[in-house]
């Protein structure tokens, strides 16, 4: 069985927000909710300044957290690794949205229409919103139905768009690679071994499959301790 | 089971495209966008399309759009004044606007001053071409129409860049060799913002496999500058740092151990003859350029086969000079020197303490970043590519738009073009090169332009400066044919000129000058000047007094509200266009392929919108121009491709009315036929599912440097004697016309460009306004973002959602320091406040900003365009003032404002409501003083810079 993970070269990302937008369109995303965004910080006093762009959704953790603490068992880790929710038992309560340290989830109280409610849904909001999905919390599938109608097809997650996050494959940096863990010959085992990566919160235990390429060497516990502080400001 | 289509587009929504892309069509509504991954081995970034392309399913539906023709019903005009729209068929609004063009034809297409009755503005930068259709062939058949009118472009763009950028090598815009360079200097090109698609996958590439190195001058910590080493600097001081940083090579460094001589010497003006008189010692029979033979010890023409030609000395030499108008100066026995020396001895006070003082940028930062290029030059090293021996130069300077606009523009320009010389890193791999042209032809092959011209150079046409051929009469109202020689006369021409004078004159004409009139019919599209212009209250003013205005509205916007018509039209993914992808192309377009790619009707448009290829058509069937329509569709104007050539005939013959789709599948087949020289003929059909077309560009096409050596051509650097010429030319044309109001202008045309306090203008521009220069402390600049530059898209909500994001941007950044001593907190509501007037922002405090800036991210204030109106976010063009002391030689400004910043209420109801501000002079005062818009109560004169 595969274990899906994302190898994300922050060499390579400017913050664009490319894959933010995709990730929105793919998966119906209402209004001001992110099921993941780049965070664009500054560290540093002027003029020592650097600005951080740091891509962040769901780890999909081996360990994680917000699946301990569901009450109703809709928070589920499948064996290929992916941390999804069924929606047909969440209640909606909230205890993962606290729960989760990378802050990837949100409840969604209802798909309110982007133009506004004076103007109501616009067709493509019609044609895929999914009502299950109010009253419940949502965050990162890793594009799960790509993934699975993809593997389908015989397709290849990670090389062929159509089963591929549309995250990774929209990335105008090619900062984004996706693939199997498991796989020793795949794109992200490949990048991981050649390069110098990193985990966010790697101390915490929970293996997240969320990887990021940094420069390496005497730069790296900097870098490490930058990417912690951005993300408590996000 | 849902129906799902996949549609093949173009995206060129930013000018650094054309990219490909997917349409997801479900059950006949357009619910996604996807890359193309069809062309994955031919577009240069694997077929990604940026964040706006997936902004335009909600561009489609957007529930906002002009839903039919609209007509209005009040015939008073102004921000206060509700149109009235009323519904109209599509028959009656043709009707209607066929009715005023008829009537321009019989009373005579220019008026009463010599200007076109019709005016056309097109906005978006150089976008619009891509989005409509056959309508150029409309405009091409109706005769002469005044395309100068801006709306902002043209001369907030990258001008001085574009105007001398075609004049020394080709380059509409300048970029690096990406893929080959090794340390890129930029003084506030902003490429992972606005270089598109490939701008980003390049230099991402190029970071992490390439090790390219970024500095990166700037006055904010830029989305681009994050991977860059950044070096804050003061607004318009960036010729300071290059003019220092010429200086450090030639004084500080042996420059003949780390310049390439050989080029300087064979590829270059540098060892011309420079007589007394400022101009090129010439041979007095042949009347060619003279150098020194160190071999022979005696002077020669340039091209006499000179091995060794002197670059520093001074000599006495026989020849004449040639000045402005004819003039020849004799000299039996003069004084002359080499260009080269003329450079060094021009650089000799420009010290990097000297530029630290003007530009806040430590010297000994100028000296290590001077040492790094010159050590990543690669002077004498060479690559093979395609066979092919290239000098490899792997070091780039470029400029962004503030820099190379405005005065000082010509002065980076220059100096960033003089130190890629120095090195030879002009137009080799790795090095400075160019992209497009635009002003010289053919626009689809900058190398087929290079051709011989005067005294061993590359040809240029400019617009005449002499006595028979000076185009005295400006012809459109901007005059770039008249005041501007670089602006060359192709059809961009007219976009490229000083496309603010228009309103400028308008309002106050300038003295002995023909009075610039309104237009009868002004047609617009893709344009909101009243939002994108400098002094927006003032557009708004001017547009009252415009008899008929037609818009081709998308949504009701700031600027259509003072029309009289709105067209919906058929937008991006709703209608029908064939359109050139590939080659060289701004602003990092650089292919293996070259071809047409097609936009196409994935789904119907959700409201009565036509496809602009049918609005044109039928327009000139009603206006009797239909038989010239066709002669232009046949002749491949707009659609580029011709419809007869050598390999083929696909016609159309005026008896035909042929449908949109049949226009362009003739269009695909002359494209195809063409691009394969009539090996495969493909129709609109085979268009609709493959989606583009390509053959092979060699990437020779991406550097001059074969075609100058084959061709053996100079670049006409570092000394601008044909500059100088046409400079002093123009200047005896507009005297001999009573014309002085732009001789501060004229004092730009220098053989080599001396330092002015450049940023002293935009401070002292206050005295005009009766206000002391010294209260407006800081300076205030504007940024792009991705999410919107150039995309006519500010009523998407799904992009505000996403820009949310992105640090700053729908607020108005401080540095922190800054801030906290004027009591400001983050979140502040604040005013901000220029000699004109005053706009309120929220602060947000940043540490990547220098103390003396803040920044406004793009254009907005809007208070029509709707979910825009909602932003409630400042625009510069609010605070800017409008005036000919702000307007450099090639005729344009800069976004810069100097301004003061202090803690403001909130507004009413969170929001400004007008979206204007508050005028702090008022319009009325300006009237009455007739300051502000033409003839300034301090005189053009008196606002001189200091030299």
């Amino acid at each position: 069985m595969a274990r899906w993970a994302m190898v994300i070269d922050l060499r390579k990302c400017v913050g664009c927000q490319t894959c933010t937008i995709a990730c929105k369109i793919e998966n119906a995303v209402p209004p001001d909710v992110f099921w993941r965004r780049v965070v664009d910080t500054e560290i540093g006093e002027y003029p020592h300044v650097q600005r951080l762009f740091l891509p962040m959704a769901c780890m999909h953790c081996s360990d994680p957290p917000c699946l301990e603490v569901c009450p109703t068992t809709a928070t589920y880790r499948r064996e290929d690794g992916i941390v999804d929710i069924n929606y047909d038992l969440c209640i909606g309560c909230g205890y993962c949205v606290v729960a989760c340290p990378y802050l990837a989830r949100t409840l969604i109280e209802e798909n309110t229409p982007y133009f506004g409610e004076e103007a109501g849904y616009i067709p493509p909001e019609q044609a895929v919103y999914d009502q299950n999905r109010t009253g419940v919390c949502t965050k990162c599938t890793f594009c799960l139905p790509r993934i699975d109608e993809g593997l389908q097809k015989g397709l290849q997650p990670g090389v062929d768009l159509d089963a591929t996050p549309m995250c990774v494959a929209s990335c105008i940096g090619n900062a984004m690679h996706f693939g199997d863990l498991d796989d020793p010959n795949s794109n992200v085992s490949r990048l991981i071994r050649e390069n110098y990566t990193v985990r966010l919160m790697e101390e915490m235990g929970l293996d997240p499959a969320v990887y990021y390429i940094v420069d390496g060497g005497e730069m790296v516990e900097q870098e490490q301790h930058q990417y912690s502080q951005a993300l408590s400001e996000a | 089971m849902a129906e799902i289509r996949k549609v093949p587009e173009y995206c060129y929504q930013c000018v650094a495209g054309p990219d490909l892309f997917k349409v997801v069509v479900k059950d006949g509504v357009a619910v996604g966008i996807e890359p193309n991954c069809d062309f994955a081995g031919i577009h240069p970034a694997n077929g990604r399309v940026c964040v706006k392309a997936y902004g335009l399913i909600q561009k489609t539906y957007n529930p906002y759009r002009v839903r039919k023709p609209m007509r209005r019903t009040n015939p008073r005009k102004g921000k206060d004044e509700d149109p009235g729209w009323v519904e109209i068929s599509w028959d009656e609004a043709l009707d209607l606007i066929a009715e005023k063009l008829r009537a321009i034809r019989e009373k005579g297409l220019l008026d009463e001053e010599g200007y076109p009755r019709l005016a056309v503005t097109v906005g978006s930068g150089g976008i619009s071409p891509a989005y409509m259709g056959a309508l150029p062939a409309f405009f091409a058949s109706w005769g002469p129409i005044d395309f100068g009118i801006g709306s902002g472009q043209g001369v907030k763009c990258y001008h001085s860049e574009h105007l001398y950028g075609e004049f020394w090598h080709r380059a509409f815009i300048v970029v690096p060799d990406t893929p080959r360079c090794k340390y890129v200097i930029s003084f506030g090109n902003n490429t992972d913002a606005g270089g598109g698609v490939l701008g980003v996958w390049r230099h991402a590439e190029a970071r992490v496999n390439n090790h390219l190195k970024r500095v990166q001058f700037e006055p904010h910590l830029s989305v681009t500058a994050a991977h860059a080493e950044w070096v804050p600097i003061k607004p318009k001081t960036d010729a300071a740092v290059l003019f220092a940083m010429i200086h450090v090579v030639l004084h500080e460094h042996n420059w003949e151990e780390v310049c390439d001589l050989p080029f300087l010497k064979h590829m270059t003006n540098s060892p011309y003859l420079v007589g007394p008189n400022g101009y090129f010692m010439r041979d007095p029979e042949t009347r060619k350029p003279l150098m020194w033979d160190e071999k022979e010890g005696r002077a020669r023409p340039f091209d006499d086969g000179v091995e060794e030609p002197a670059l520093t000395g001074t000599y006495r030499v026989r020849g004449i000079e040639i000045g402005p108008d004819d003039t020849v100066w004799e000299h039996e026995e003069a004084e002359c020197q080499p260009a080269f020396q003329k450079l060094i001895d021009h650089v000799a006070p420009y010290t990097p303490e000297w530029a630290e003082e003007i530009s806040d940028v430590p010297a000994e930062t100028i000296r290590r970043v001077t040492r790094e290029f010159l050590e990543n030059a690669c002077v004498g090293e060479t690559i093979e590519i395609e066979g092919e021996t290239y000098p490899y130069r792997p070091v780039a300077i470029i400029l962004g738009k503030t820099v190379t606009n405005g005065w000082g523009g010509y002065e980076c320009c220059w100096a960033r073009t003089v130190l890629a010389t120095l090195v030879g890193a002009l137009e080799v791999p790795g090095g400075t090169i160019g992209t497009t042209v635009r002003l010289n032809r053919p626009g689809s092959d900058r190398t087929l332009s290079v051709r011989p011209g005067p005294d061993g150079f590359m040809d240029q046409p400019l617009n005449p400066t002499d006595r028979k051929n000076w185009k005295a009469h400006p012809g459109i109202r901007n005059a770039y044919r008249t005041l501007v020689p670089l602006a060359n006369n192709s059809p961009w021409s007219p976009a490229l000129g000083p496309a603010h004078l228009p309103w400028l004159f308008m309002k106050n004409p300038p003295p002995n000058w023909p009075r610039p009139t309104v237009p009868d019919v002004w047609i617009i599209y893709r344009t909101n000047p009243v939002i994108s212009h400098w002094d927006s209250d003032t557009i708004a003013e001017l547009l009252k007094g415009f008899p008929f205005i037609v818009a081709f509205a998308y949504t009701p916007d700031e600027t259509n509200w003072f029309a009289d018509v709105l067209l919906p039209e058929a937008t991006d993914i709703e209608s029908y266009q064939l359109y050139r992808i590939g080659g060289t192309k701004y602003q990092e377009q650089f292919w293996k392929h070259m071809g047409v790619a097609l936009r196409q009707p994935a789904v119907e448009p959700p409201v009565d919108a036509r496809d602009l290829t049918w609005i044109a058509k039928e327009l000139c069937k009603r206006i009797g121009l239909y038989d010239k329509f066709i002669e232009a569709l046949n002749k491949g104007r707009g659609t580029t491709f011709p419809l007869k050539s050598e390999y083929y005939d696909y016609t159309l013959s005026p008896d035909e009315d042929p449908s949109v789709e049949e226009i362009w599948d003739r269009v695909c087949r002359a494209a195809t036929m063409n691009l394969s020289k009539g090996k495969e003929e493909h129709g609109l059909d085979w268009f609709k599912e493959k989606g583009a077309f390509f053959v092979p560009f060699p990437e020779k096409k991406w550097f001059l440097h074969t075609y100058m050596v084959e061709k053996g051509l100079r670049y006409e650097l570092p000394y601008q004697e044909r500059i100088m010429r046409a400079g002093a030319e123009l200047a005896n044309r507009l005297h001999e016309h009573g014309i002085t109001w732009w001789d501060v202008q004229l004092e730009e045309y220098q053989p080599m460009p001396k330092w002015k306090d450049f940023p002293d203008i935009w401070a002292r521009i206050a005295e005009v306004f009766n206000k002391r220069p010294e209260d407006y402390n800081l300076w205030l600049v504007t940024t792009r973002s991705m999410q919107y530059s150039w995309g006519s898209n500010a009523g998407i909500p799904l992009l505000a959602d996403v820009a949310e994001n992105v640090l700053g941007h729908f607020g108005v950044s401080i540095n922190r320091r800054t801030a906290e001593r004027l009591g400001i907190k983050d979140g502040d509501w604040i005013w901000i406040e220029s000699p004109v007037r005053r706009v309120r922002g929220r602060a947000v405090l940043r540490e990547g900003i220098h103390p003396e800036v803040v920044l406004t991210v793009q254009q907005f204030g809007h208070w029509v365009t709707p979910v825009a109106r909602e932003f409630h976010v400042p625009n510069l063009n609010q605070l800017a003032p409008l005036h000919l002391a702000l307007t450099d030689a090639t005729g344009s400004g800069a976004d810069v404002v100097r301004v003061r910043i202090y803690k403001a209420e909130p507004p009413r109801d969170g929001h400004d409501g007008e979206g204007f501000g508050e005028t702090v002079v008022s319009l009325d005062d300006l009237k009455q003083e007739g300051n502000g818009h033409g003839e300034a109560t301090v005189p053009a004169d008196d606002l001189k810079v200091k030299v």
